[in-house]
Formats: C-alpha cells, structure tokens, sequence
C-alpha cells in the first residue's frame, strides 16, 4: 500500500472514530452526570420529540411607535418653550397607534418655522420631516432611531421574558427574535401552555427599594451562606427562583432587621461567592414604582463623556421619588424587576423634577455603555411594557413525543435495514462496501448534528432517511460505472479507477444542485423546513466524503489485499 | 452479476416523445384544475385555527366525541380519528377567532372531563396558529420552493448548457404541480411539514435528471456524429438501471417510513413515495424530452437564419 493510502486510512479512522465518540452518549442513552466517556452531549432533541411547548409571539410595534412619539414632542414642546420659538403643537399629544406615528407643529411666522427647523436639526435626531406646507410642519420618527427602538424593544422582551421563565423552572429554554418583530420561545418539558403565558403575558413589574444599610454586604453573604449550609437550601438550576428566595426569608426570619427583606441580584456567567447571586437586605417599603416610570433612555454626559441613564417619572412618581432620595442621601437605592434586583446606585442628593440621572460606576466608555444598556432595558421593561401578542403555540406532550422518536427510529432502522441487505444482494462484495459506507455516513450526520448542537426534529429523521437515499444512489451510480467498465473487457483495477473518476463529475453535480436546494430552505423555511434543511445538508457533505472517499479507499485495498482476478460486484 | 435491466437495452424513448408530452402535460394541467377547482385542503398551518391530538383509554366514538364538543361551547368543529378505526386517538380540528383558541388546550379538557374521567384521556398536542402566522407561513412555504428552483435553475445552466436548464426545471415543476395534484386529488391535508416533503422531492427528482443530463452530455462529447435522438436515447438506456435500482432502495426507506413512521411521518413519507415515483418518471421522460425539443427548436430556428441563440446540440457542448 502506498504512502498516500495510508494518509487517507488515518484520515477516515480520525473520522470515524471521532464521529463515534460523539454519538456514544446518544447511541448509549447513558446519563451525561455519572458518565465516563470522554464525551457527555447528547443530541438535542426537537420538541416534537421530547415533548414541550413552542409559542411565537408578535411584538406590537404600533403601539410601541405612538408612545414613542408622543414622548419625543413632549421634548420639543419643552424646547420650544426654552427657546422661545413661536411654534405650537396640538393640546393632546396622544397619537394614533400606526406604524408610523407622526405629529403636527404649526408656526406662527416664517422666521420661526426656520429657527424650529434648525433646532430638529441640531438637537432632535430622532426626528424626520415627513410633511412641510406653509407653516406646518409634520414630523415622525427618524428612521435610525426607529430601529434603535425596534433593537431595544426587541431585547427588553426577551430579558423580561427571560426572567420570567426562569420562573417555571424550566431546564433549557430558548428564547430567540425572529424576524423584525417576532420572537419564538420554547419550552421543552413544559405541558401547561396556560400557566406559561399566564407567565410571559403579564407585565413585568418594576420596584425601587432602599438598600438596608444596617448590615454591610459581607454580613449578608456571611449570613446568607450560613442559612444555605445549615440547611441544604442551595439554588439548584432549573429550580423556581422565587422558592428558593422565599425559603431564604424564612430561615432569615428573626435575623433581619424589622421590615426588611432579603433580594438578590444574578449576574450570569459569575461563580464566585454566591454561584453568581449577590444578596441585598431591602426596606420592604415600595418607595416608587414602575407605574410612576413614564421612560428611561441612556445619554452620553457631556462634560464627563459617560453614557449614563436618565429617568423620566410622571407627576405622582416625580413627588414621590424627591422625597425618598431626599430622605436617603448616601443610601443605596435599588431597582427591583420581577423580584430580582438589577442595580443599586448611591442617591447623591434630593432629585426634583421628575427627572433622574443613574451615572455608572468604573470601567471604560463601551463596557458603560453596555451597562446603561442594560439598566435602561430593566427600567423600560417595567416602564413601557411591550404589547406581546400570541401568534403560534404548539404543545407536544411528552408521551407522543416518545412515541413519535420509536415509531420514527424504527421505521428508520427498518428502511435503512432494507436497503443494507438489498445492497449486499445486489452487489455482493462491493455491496457490503457499500453497506459499510452507508453506516459512516449516518454516523457522520449524527456526530455532525451534536457537534454543531443542532436539533434533531421529526423533519430531520426523514432528512437523515432521505440522505440515505441520496448516499446509496452516489453508490449505485458509481458501480454501475465500474460494470460498465468491466463488460468492456477492463482490468477490475482499471475499471474500479475508472469508475470511480467518471462517476464523480456526476455524483458532485447532483449533490451541489441538492446542497444549493437545502440551502435555501435553511434560510427561507421556518420550523419544520429547516429542520429538515439542516440534516440534509449535513447529509450531502457526508456521503461526498463516504462515497466517494471513503469507499474508493477501500476498494483499493479490498483489490490489493486479494489480488481480485474477478471483481464481486 | 444481479441485473434489474438486461444487458444492451436499447428502448426508444426519444421517439415516443410526443406521448410523454401529451402524458405529461395533461397530468400537469389536471392538477392545476384540480387546485383550482377543488382546492387544496391548507392544515391550519395555513389558514390559521386550532388543532388537538387526544388519546382515550376505552374506545370512544366520533360522535360521542363531537357531542361533548358541542357541549363544550365549540363550533365549526372537524374530528378525525387517527389510524385505523380501532384507535384510540383523535384530530379535533377548530375553526374560530384567534382569540376563542388561545385556552383551546384547557377548555377541550374541561369539556371532555363532563362524561370522561380525566386520568383516561390525554391531550398529546395542541396547535394553535393566528390567521396573520398562517398566512406568513404560506408565504415563506411557497417562496423557499419558488427559490429552490431557480437556484438549481441558475446551477444546471452554468454547470450545463442553457438549453438543459429549462428540462431540469419543468421536471421539477411538473413533480411537484403533480404531487400536489395528488395532494388534491385525496384531499390530504397540506401543512408545513408537507411543503418540505415536495422540497425533498424537488431535490431527490433533480438528482435524477442531473444523471441523466451528465450521461446525455458525456455521449454528446464522445458520438458527436451520431443523431441527437440516438445519442440521448443511448444515454437513458444505458443510466436505466442505475436510475431504476436508486428509486427502488429510496422507495425502500420512504415506504417503511410510511408504513412504520406514524403521524407525522407518514404523510411526510407519503407525499415522498407520491413524488420520487413522479420524479423518476419526469428524468426520463419528461428532462430529457424538453431538452431534444429545445434542441430542435433551436436547430429549426437557425436553418431558416432567423439567429441562433445557442450552439446546436448534435456537436458536442
């Protein structure tokens, strides 16, 4: 055997072996906590197979765009009021919910139509013209911030959606946008559909507390780890988080100071101390909430150059948050969403107006700006809920879901079973080739859709199956070549390179043209498609590699090893 | 050596060409009336609405299960028993404001808990669509379809010759006008899952006629003297038994996924057994016509000088 042949053994060894390794645990069923093997992934099931819930919720943007514009002309109302321009808007700044909301400015001179222009211009970005006669002028939201809102709006749901289903308790939940104003949710394991849209419809709910400054925060992380070991209280993933809160005021009872509770604020990906918890002790007393909260947006100081986030609180919020901030100069003042605590800023002094600045703490200008992305996107969710709207829900229960895996894998080892012996009877020798070519190629499919951490859904079992299909015909297409060779007289080793050469034009054309078709359904289809889309394009790229490569190489030593004088095939 | 078809066939299929259009062509058009006049029966992936798989425990009959739905305050709706008329399981399809549906879940089993005991039934799915989700689902259904054919449009006509493209395409389109006819035709119900059945077997059918063209080019190359017919009849001749034993093992897997795959499965199997038999049918009759008509257009076209817009096909491409 040459030196290129065995390159090419160490190769589809690497592969196979490989491949193996990470369909083990699925192949096993094995538990990925008390494994041995190396690799613990199981394949991701869909939910049509595991059972849960789908749900895809529309955002309504309508509604959404009016607030907006309404709260940009309350501005230029302000504004044109400092600078005495002799220009007027309606009474009633209200607009119609439309997809693009605008609002009327009439002038009293041209002059002053000219001085309100320049201030849109200079000072209101957020604006665009969108109608201009005599002296009026028509206005809507300018096109980047009109994005910027939709982003924003956009990741706020899935930040409070987020949090609620935390909630539920659920193990892996994926929340995703789809679309410009879609978002999917789906929850695996989870039956009542009604209890989690009871969940992720409701409002979110936005509290500002004072932080208990009667126990440092070393003396609430001392006392809370304490009650956690006393007695095994520890937060497990995929518990409720709001049990485990609970349970910890309780064990905490009589060690607090009176009225005050303990909170937390969870900050992913941090696992030092509390497991990514930082307990608060709060004032139980609500001093404001999100009712009062009419915005919250970030700005960028102009002195100091550092975004910050400003508030905007209604006439009954304004009154109540000067006086708790006048009150509470020093303390902490936390913002509590849902429960959870997400910043505690220091209250430098007494904040009249309606009007308040949260400035960040240290860091550089992009990882400020992040931080006051997050806050605003808290502080909104409790301010401006956004409108969700059910437009698709799906519930599998987990007993079909079972039932639809063995009935699916069955009919796929039956199918794939079938064609293994026809193969052999057809082919013989060769066919066994095939046959083994076959199995790596499932293999492959499998390794590759864990690996990628893709789902295998209902859709994806009849792409594997079909992929099947495809490999056994670049099979068939080439052993007919090496017959056709063969009756013309040929030496089965040049009628096996033959073969092999001519029929690989064919077999590559074939699989692009298919490989183009599943690639525009990944990127087109939805749910079921894609699915399907995903697993046969997986599919194509393998049998390039097992039928053509994998078995030539192997007919190469099947004809040296046995010195064939006569090819089984 | 196993043979599905003898040595040295040699079946004239070039010159029965004009059978196969006419076949073909009234196959397509039927199926078009049929969508037009009968209608495709749209899932409520489509049309929006409501769907409930049930299980019972004790036999239940249909009409014991539409009276507990008539009591339960549903109207319009559709039930279906599932399997064979032994089986316990039940499709209980609604018609209805969205906004009627959205407990649909609950209130089908508070309904069904009047006569039945709760623990010996089981709700094992609930589908909910809004008519706006349904509609963009068609839409996207149809576009990655209509966009699936005109990149292997695109593919076939730089890879071959502008004059195979349109054969490759017609193929496809005629597989999946008359799937969908069949669809039709037995009233089965056309969902998502469907629509990517008929993408499968667009990419299954185009596979085959890729074959088919590649021989039809390889004997153009080697036997450019020889007549077109002669050499595109060779062609399929001679890839006949591939193209045969390839749809026998496929049809192999989809008939057990159609037979052993349940729900789902099956129909998504059913509409592949449907379109792969199409399917083998259009790459050797139906491409390869479109491609010696196009051909002989062209030549015709260029005899009487009126411009030639492509090489003729009897000398090599």
């Amino acid at each position: 055997m040459t030196r290129n042949w065995w390159m090419k053994l160490a190769l589809l060894v690497v592969v196979a072996v490989g491949s193996a390794i990470y369909v083990a645990p699925t192949a096993l069923n094995v538990n990925p906590e008390t494994t041995k093997l190396f690799y613990k992934k199981k394949v991701n099931l869909g939910l049509d197979l595991q059972g849960g819930v789908y749900m895809v919720l529309g955002v309504d943007f309508k509604k959404i765009y009016s607030d907006v514009v309404s709260r940009l002309a309350e501005n230029v109302q302000d504004d044109l009021k400092e600078k005495n321009i002799a220009c007027s808007l309606p009474q009633n700044l209200e607009t119609k919910a439309s997809d693009d909301p605008t609002f009327k400015v009439t002038c009293t001179s041209a002059d002053a139509k000219k001085a309100f222009y320049a201030l849109v211009k200079e000072s209101h970005d957020t604006l665009r013209f969108t109608y201009d006669e005599g002296l009026i002028y028509e206005l809507g939201i300018s096109k980047l911030y009109r994005d910027n809102v939709r982003e924003k709006t956009i990741s706020q749901s899935i930040e409070v959606i987020r949090n609620r289903i935390d909630e539920f308790g659920v193990a892996e939940p994926v929340i995703a946008s789809q679309g410009t104003d879609r978002l999917t949710v789906e929850l695996p394991g989870i039956k009542d559909v009604e209890r989690a849209k009871e969940l992720i419809g409701r409002t979110a709910k936005l509290e500002f507390k004072i932080v208990n400054d009667g126990m440092s925060p070393d003396e609430v992380a001392a006392m809370v780890s304490e009650l956690e070991a006393k007695n095994g209280a520890s937060y497990k993933e995929g518990a409720k988080f709001s049990d485990y809160v609970k349970q910890i005021n309780e064990l905490a009872k009589g060690k607090l100071p009176t009225n005050s509770e303990i909170a937390f604020e969870r900050e992913e990906g941090l696992t030092a101390g509390m497991g990514g918890r930082v307990p608060y002790v709060l004032h139980s007393k609500v001093e404001v909430t999100g009712d009062d909260l009419k915005d919250a947006f970030i700005q960028v100081d102009s002195q100091t150059n550092s975004p910050e986030v400003a508030l905007r609180f209604n006439a009954k919020g304004a009154q109540s948050f000067e006086q708790v901030t006048g009150e509470n100069i020093g303390k902490r003042l936390a913002i509590v969403l849902d429960g959870i605590v997400h910043s505690a800023p220091v209250i430098q002094g007494r904040i009249g107006g309606g009007e308040a600045r949260v400035t960040l703490g240290q860091g550089d200008y992009n990882q400020k700006l992040n931080e006051a992305k997050d806050l605003s996107i808290v502080l909104r969710a409790g301010a401006l809920p956004a409108q969700l709207e059910f437009l698709e829900q799906r519930v599998v229960g987990p007993s079909l879901g079972a039932d639809s895996i063995k009935k699916g894998a069955y009919a796929g080892v039956m199918g794939c079973l079938a064609i293994f012996i026809f193969m052999l009877l057809y082919y013989r020798m060769s066919g066994l080739i095939a046959d083994f070519s076959l199995v790596l190629n499932v293999l492959i499919v499998m390794a590759v859709l864990i690996a990628l951490d893709a789902t295998l859904t209902l859709p994806g079992i009849a792409g594997i199956a079909l992929t099947v299909g495809i490999a056994v015909d670049s099979n068939v297409v080439i052993y007919e070549r090496i017959r056709e060779e063969l009756a013309l007289g040929k030496d089965p080793r040049v009628a096996v390179n033959m073969g092999f050469d001519k029929a690989f034009t064919t077999i590559l054309d074939a699989n692009v043209t298919n490989a183009f078709a599943a690639a525009v359904l990944m990127n087109y289809g939805t749910g079921p498609v894609k699915g399907f889309a995903v697993t046969l394009l997986i599919g194509i790229l393998a049998t390039l590699f097992t039928a053509v490569f994998a078995c030539k190489m192997i007919f190469e030593w099947y004809l040296n090893r046995f010195e064939v004088k006569e090819l089984s095939i | 050596m196993l043979r599905i078809v003898p040595k040295n066939t040699n079946i004239d299929f070039m010159g029965k060409r004009y059978i196969w259009v006419a076949i073909s062509t009234i196959a397509v058009l039927g199926s078009i009336l049929l969508v037009f006049t009968k209608g495709l029966n749209y899932g409520i992936d489509f049309t929006g609405g409501a769907e409930v798989q049930l299980a019972f425990q004790n036999s239940v009959s249909v009409g014991e299960l539409r009276e507990l739905m008539d009591q339960g305050g549903f109207k319009s709706t559709r039930i279906q028993r599932l399997g064979g008329d032994t089986s316990k399981e039940f499709l209980v399809k609604f018609q209805g404001e969205e906004s009627d549906l959205q407990q649909v879940g609950s209130r089908v089993s508070a309904a069904l808990s009047a006569k039945i005991a709760p623990t010996s039934f089981e709700v094992l799915r609930v589908d909910v669509v809004g008519p706006q989700a349904g509609g963009e689902l068609r839409k996207s259904g149809f576009l990655s379809m209509f966009y699936a054919l005109l990149c292997i449009l695109i593919y076939v006509a730089i890879r071959f010759d502008v004059r195979y493209a349109p054969g490759a395409v017609v193929a496809l389109f005629h597989d999946s006008i008359i799937t969908i006819g069949i669809f039709v035709l037995l009233q089965k119900e056309f969902s998502l899952q469907i629509v990517a059945a008929i993408l499968a077997v667009i990419g299954y059918s185009n596979n085959d006629t890729i074959i088919v063209y590649d021989r039809i080019r390889e004997t153009l190359r080697n036997y450019p003297g020889r007549p077109l017919l002669e050499n595109v009849n060779r062609s399929i001749n001679e890839t006949l038994s591939r193209t045969i034993l390839t749809s026998v093992s496929t049809l192999m897997v989809v008939v057990a996924l159609m037979l052993f795959g349940g729900g789902v499965i099956a129909d998504f199997a059913f509409t592949m057994f449907v379109g792969m038999l199409v399917g083998t049918y259009s790459s050797i009759f139906v491409a390869s016509t479109v491609v010696v008509l196009m051909t002989e257009f062209q030549e015709k076209r260029a005899r009487l000088g009126k411009g030639l817009s492509g090489k003729p096909l009897s000398k090599p491409v």
